[in-house]
């Protein structure tokens, strides 16, 4: 061993070079070399290196120590290590608490498998790392790695071995694998129980336990057991194994299993990413068997890759009303339904609803400055010398640009109150629809009747839905009376009871053909030619989602129309 | 009062305020960018600053900021007329920070506007 002066000064402190295995750092991804200083084999101090089963730690005068090749080790080598780089001390005195730290731990490593007099200690660990190689690559699943483990030498007495997984996100954690060596277990726990114990896992530096310390577990048997905390970015889990007795535990077999679950966290690491997004993609399916509307996923080979419950074979490419090439060979294919349908338009609704709220605030700050630059020059221009005829061009312009202010604040103020609910008078409702409309009503004679003092109700609903049935029944009559001759004539009564509100609509246009009045409320129904067919949908929705309801009632006239809107008052 | 600067980049607007301006004897300069309003500012000598806060360059608050070099913070609070269409809480309260005059576009009445800018 080199002999070089000791110094306390930090600069000319030397840290000890090291080359560690590359195979090492592939086998243990999660070793940080960025805190070591590394070399390459000829100039380090020390190497670390993977010979079989066996970690051979290299000094630079060909002396060498081997140890059981796994994770423990390396970990224990390297965080000796780092400790004297972080106590700052210089090279030798570096080397020689080195020495100190891996002699103790060989010390701790081969007393832990005294456990077997008698035995040649290397041949035993030889066995076990065989063992736990060979059970991790045969197994596929977590729950078989875990019924395997229960062959590894030092096991064989033992009768259950479990994992407590718990995914990141999820409510629950899963209890799964075998108890009596044989019969399968599974069960789900509540995370904050998990956490309790995972934490009184982590802290406990004894590492065995006893099933009647953690009766809300409800462990799958009784006695004392071995318990192991792993945890990763993407989960956090428990092992335990048990002989089911009352017995301790020996701080030998502590040692052994401790050892072969950190030997076996990159597999469980491998089969929880394999099962958990098999797990993904099984709630995947489980979400689209609940889709509101019939749903078939086609690939171009076998033509059905996945139906949900409401797809029936008596559905034809016609009633395919949304159709969309997915990935690979696959397309989506969504049906139109009666029943159903009516739920997805509400969600299309609301998106659509939220998106115009934000147009509208832009559109709202671009066209306020414009609109009062042309306000403001009207304004000039009135007052300059010129002739009557064109102070009143002037003046109309600005009472337009005013009309147009107050729709853009009417219909900003609308949406900025979205869904929230604040008691609103109930003649501010209809003054707002009636404003909205005004250019749809051009030519009808409108006229609004307030019974019963109703002027002065305040609901506590949200005003843009009010607004929006209203507006829409309002442009319903008027379209209904468009082609009409004779005069128009749209009514308003508002009407009010203890409970309830109404709001009756009538025109007196062609009316609703009696042969057509099941299918007014249905998606799609539509009379006019630019229709959507929604309206009435949207509308009687709305208002079902204020405690109210919007019906058609049927006028012994025979002409006009007349639908009312039912609100409950506050 | 004699001399007065108008900083706003909706030239309809700016125009016809330079004109109203004009109108009562004023002496009326204009800027639709803040930054050329800047070199005015230190340049020249105005009684009154009308300044929009959103500009296409820089915005309102900068063209305020830059004149600290020519005028005390009491001088800015005299001088500068804050014009905007956006009182959010935050302008509001960065308004306030100077201790100017805020007139909300558009104005409500323009003779009262017309006052508060040439007080």
């Amino acid at each position: 061993m080199e002999n070089r002066p000791h110094t306390a000064n930090e600069e000319t402190t030397e840290y000890i070079t090291l080359f560690i295995d590359p195979q090492i750092l592939s086998d243990f991804e999660f070793i940080d070399i960025s805190r070591f200083k590394i070399a390459d084999e000829k100039n380090s101090k020390l190497s670390l290196l993977k010979k079989g089963d066996r970690l051979w730690v290299n000094f630079a005068d060909g002396e060498h120590c081997d140890f059981p090749y796994y994770y423990k080790n390396v970990k224990s080598i390297l965080a000796g290590i780092e400790l004297q780089k972080n106590l700052r001390v210089s090279t030798n005195e570096a080397f020689d608490g080195f020495i100190k730290t891996t002699q103790n731990m060989e010390k701790k490593v081969f007393s832990s498998v005294s456990l077997n007099p008698g035995e040649n200690v290397k041949d035993l660990w030889d066995e076990i790392i065989k063992k736990v190689n060979l059970i991790s690559n045969e197994s596929h699943s977590l729950r078989s790695l875990m019924e395997k483990l229960l062959d590894v030498p030092f096991l064989q007495k033992f009768e259950s071995s479990l994992v407590i997984l718990h995914l990141k996100g999820q409510t629950k954690a899963e209890l799964l694998g075998i108890i009596w060596r044989s019969e399968k277990t599974q069960s789900l726990i509540e995370v904050k129980d998990f956490n309790a114990f995972f934490n009184s896992i982590k802290k406990s530096k004894i590492k065995s336990f006893s099933s009647d310390t953690f009766p809300k577990m409800n462990l799958p048997f009784n006695g004392s057991f071995l318990a192991k905390e792993v945890m990763s970015k993407k989960y956090s889990m428990v092992a335990i194994v048990s002989r089911h007795d009352f017995l301790s535990y020996s701080k030998e077999e502590v040692e052994l299993f401790e050892t072969c679950i950190d030997l076996l966290q990159p597999h469980f690491e491998r089969l929880i990413d394999q099962e958990f997004s098999d797990k993904r993609i099984s709630e995947l399916r489980v979400c689209l068997k609940d889709f509101p509307l019939p749903l078939r996923i086609r690939d171009n080979i076998s033509g059905s890759a996945f139906m949900n419950d409401l797809y029936t074979s008596e559905l034809q490419d016609k009633d395919i009303f949304f159709n969309k090439k997915v990935q690979g060979p696959f397309s989506l294919d969504l049906y139109d339904s009666d029943e159903l349908r009516h739920y997805a338009f509400d969600l299309f609704h609301f998106q659509r609803i939220s998106l115009l709220g934000e147009l509208l605030n832009t559109l709202r700050h671009e066209l306020s400055n414009p609109l009062f630059g042309l306000k403001l020059g009207s304004q000039l221009f009135s007052m300059m010398d010129v002739n009557t005829d064109s102070k009143e061009i002037m003046h109309e312009i600005e009472k337009n640009v005013n009309r147009c202010q107050v729709i853009i604040e009417n219909f900003s103020n609308l949406y900025q109150i979205q869904n929230e609910s604040k008691p609103v008078a109930l003649k501010k409702i209809i003054d707002e629809s009636i404003v909205l409309s005004k250019s749809e009503v051009r030519e009808v004679r409108k006229s609004i009747q307030y019974l019963n003092n109703t002027e002065n109700i305040e609901l506590d609903v949200p005003l843009i839905f009010v607004v929006q049935i209203i507006f829409n029944l309002i442009v319903n009559a008027a379209q209904a009376m468009k082609n009409m001759e004779g005069t128009k004539e749209l009514t308003l009564t508002i009407n009010a009871e203890d409970k309830n509100v109404y709001i009756d609509v009538f025109d007196n246009g062609p009316g609703i053909p009696a042969d057509k009045l099941s299918q007014l409320f249905k998606p799609f129904f539509t009379t006019k030619s630019q229709g959507t067919g929604l309206g009435l949908v949207l509308s009687r929705n709305l208002a079902l989602k204020m405690g109210g309801n919007l019906e058609y009632l049927v006028n012994n006239s025979g002409k006009g129309a007349h639908f009312r809107l039912m609100l409950p008052r506050t | 009062m004699n001399t007065i600067l108008i900083i706003e980049d909706e030239i309809l607007i700016q125009q016809s305020l330079k004109k109203l301006f004009e109108r009562k004897g004023l002496k009326v300069d204009v800027s639709a960018s803040g930054k050329l309003a800047i070199d005015l500012i230190l340049n020249n000598h105005y009684d009154r600053i009308i300044c929009d806060l959103m500009l296409q360059d820089i915005s309102g608050f900068d063209v305020i900021e830059e004149s600290k070099k020519k005028f005390s913070p009491e001088e800015i609070s005299k001088k500068f007329v804050i014009m905007t269409a956006y009182n959010s809480p935050q302008v509001l309260s960065r308004a306030n920070a100077y201790q100017c005059r805020l007139l909300n576009k558009p104005f409500d009445d323009l003779e009262q506007a017309m006052r508060t800018m040439t007080e």
